[in-house]
């Protein structure tokens, strides 16, 4: 058994585009352990989001594979895993608009099975670690871009995954509340034991993982960095 | 709960909003089968007006001989012995002419047997003034409101009765005057055709006036609550002799009931499309939320929904829309039959047609009666409908991959 929480192997994706066809990503080798935390960065159209997409078994790679804990992921099933072994936050939120902030969080849980008390009162739990307890029954249109985005972190941990992929989660947010999102991301996947992958523009959030990556011409590179945070 | 269930539910009642999407295709299945109820129960009242008109005044079952019924006794003696059979009793009728102040009418007259009528029909209900079948003796007859009103009738006064021995009669160059009756009540049942042309008197009245001695034409027959109909008819017809027969109240009005029921088929058929129509509507609806939650779908498969539970939480949406309009129908459908009488006879009043409604369908009250199957077939019908309009949008919400329904695609 690996002790890697997420693999890629060689992983590849093109896309079409008219008679052209476009390599976005090519061999991309990828291992993050358990815990750990590490950055993309990359210019705009690098082929982040595709790359985030592909480890979270959403896309399928023209060519590599992935391994959630060791084990191979197959498209048909990933949907089966996702729900327990991974939590994503998106640069929009996604938040339902329906329903209250305490029942999107309670979504994530929902769709694994029927949620009794211990899943409610850990759905409290996050929303108050996430300093939103006074405004669980708030309808996401109530909330204001930094409260979203705080409703859709405490979704993404609410099943205690083992890896949580963050598609630039400060995109749609000022630099105050930006910084402050990212300091909860770390804190709360720190508290975990979760491992992180997070895609930013952001040089000064890159720099409070553990590791730093760079995504150009559809390769991952390290990016030689000073002391790094222990997480 | 499943949380498609609870999706579906959330999306279709938000909380802090009015969900008009929802009122308008709530509203629209709510109105066919609003439509659907007050037709098929209207429909189904001509039917069961015809039934109650007819057991009311004849039981439900009459034996008629091939000609004439020879030994009437005899009959009333096995058929009484028969299980299921409460009360029976002999009658005789047949047209004849009745003339008052030079006005000529051509009714049925029926001969009753004093002694069992009330026991087989409730005909005393309808007859004005009260207790008027007590006062009928060999020179009293009943007439019918209207053929009382036609003919300028009054109780008390006297008609003159042809009977259609009068031909016979005269072809052997022999005179056969008409008899004299004097009017004791008149009968009101509702239906245009008993209201118009009837006439009531005693059995040997009416054997006088048909020169039938102590023969008659038939014998009405009242059944036991709860007795099966057709089995006792069936009985009845095993005990009799090949000369006579038993016919169930719906063999006499075969026809009539089956040109009632292909009307009633057609209309549904038809009015039908409004549910059609409405799950359009309903499908309309679901698109444009696939489109509108194009990004809201996509992070359910981010968060582990498969597409089969996805296309389950729109099939949902269908499905309690069918349940809520077809809720909202019924409930509509059967308020305005509880005030259907005032609705058609404002109407009438206002166009002043009350009496050609009457005439042209016999009846003074709009009749409703609503069978539990019709009430399960339109049921079952609207939610089904319903439901399958969820099919399209389900299967385009299922089809998306959640990678390019979060970018929006």
């Amino acid at each position: 058994m690996s002790d890697f929480i997420l693999t890629a192997r060689g992983l590849a994706k093109t896309y079409q585009s008219g008679d052209r066809k476009i390599g976005v990503l090519r061999n991309v080798e990828l291992e993050v352990s358990a815990g750990e935390s590490v950055s993309i960065r990359g210019e705009s159209g690098s082929g982040k989001s595709t790359l985030l997409n592909l480890l979270a078994g959403l896309d399928t790679p023209d060519a590599g594979t992935l391994s959630w804990a060791g084990t191979p992921v197959a498209m048909g099933e990933a949907t089966r895993r996702r729900a327990d072994f991974l939590g994503m936050v998106f640069q929009s939120f996604y938040l339902i608009p329906e329903i209250d902030a305490f029942q999107n969080v309670l979504m994530a849980a929902r769709i694994r099975r029927a949620p009794g008390p211990a899943e409610k009162a850990r759905a409290r739990d996050l929303l108050a670690r996430v300093g939103l307890a006074e405004r669980a029954s708030h309808l996401p249109s109530q909330l204001s871009g930094g409260e979203r985005q705080r409703v859709a972190v405490a979704r993404a941990l609410m099943n205690s995954p083992r890896l949580l992929l963050a598609d630039e989660p400060t995109g749609n947010l000022d630099e105050q509340t930006g910084d402050s999102v990212i300091e909860l991301l770390l804190d709360l996947c720190r508290e975990s034991g979760t491992s992180l992958v997070l895609v930013t523009h952001n040089l000064a959030h890159a720099a409070k993982t553990r590791r730093s990556l760079f995504l150009h011409e559809g390769v991952l590179r390290p990016v030689a960095t000073g002391p790094r945070p222990v997480g | 709960m499943p949380w498609y269930l609870y999706l579906a539910l959330k999306q279709l009642f938000p909380t802090g909003r009015f969900p008009f999407f929802t009122a308008i295709s709530v509203m629209g299945v709510a109105l066919g089968v609003m439509v659907l109820t007050i037709v098929t129960s209207v429909m189904g009242g001509f039917g069961y007006e015809i039934r109650r008109m007819i057991v009311e005044t004849e039981g439900e079952v009459t034996i008629k001989p091939r000609v004439l019924l020879e030994d009437a006794p005899a009959t009333l003696a096995i058929v009484r012995r028969i299980p299921g059979v409460a009360a029976a009793s002999p009658y005789a009728k047949g047209p004849v002419m009745v003339m008052s102040q030079g006005i000529p009418a051509f009714p049925i007259f029926r001969g009753l047997d004093l002694d069992s009528v009330n026991s087989v029909t409730n005909l005393a209900r309808f007859v004005s003034p009260a207790g008027a079948i007590d006062q009928l003796d060999d020179d009293a007859v009943i007439l019918s409101a209207q053929l009382a009103q036609t003919l300028g009738v009054r109780l008390g006064d006297t008609v003159e009765i042809y009977s259609p021995l009068l031909i016979e009669k005269l072809k052997s160059d022999e005179v056969f005057l008409p008899r004299q009756f004097r009017v004791v009540g008149q009968l009101y049942v509702g239906h245009q055709q008993l209201d118009s042309s009837m006439v009531y008197g005693t059995l040997r009245a009416a054997q006088e006036i048909y020169g039938l001695g102590r023969r008659v034409h038939g014998i009405n027959l009242r059944l036991a609550p709860g007795a099966g109909e057709e089995a006792v008819v069936a009985r009845i017809n095993a005990a009799l002799p090949a000369d006579q027969r038993a016919y169930l109240w719906m063999e006499s009005w075969a026809d009539f009931l089956w040109v009632l029921n292909l009307e009633k088929s057609i209309n549904f058929f038809l009015l039908l499309f409004i549910v059609i129509i409405a799950a359009f509507s309903v499908m309309s609806s679901l698109l444009i939320s696939v489109v509108r939650k194009t990004r809201e779908i996509g992070l359910l498969g981010a968060l582990g929904a498969s597409p089969r539970q996805v296309a389950l939480c729109f099939c949902a949406q269908a499905f309690v829309i069918g349940v809520t309009g077809t809720g909202l129908g019924l409930a509509l459908g059967f308020g305005i039959l509880a005030v259907r009488n005032e609705i058609v006879h404002g109407l009438t009043n206002l166009l002043q047609r009350q009496q050609t409604l009457q005439q042209f369908y016999q009846f003074a009250d709009l009749p409703a009666h609503t069978l539990p199957r019709d009430l399960v077939v339109t049921t079952v019908a609207a939610i089904v409908i319903s439901t399958l309009a969820g099919l399209l949008p389900a299967w385009r919400a299922a089809k998306l991959k959640p990678v390019e329904a979060l970018r929006g695609e």
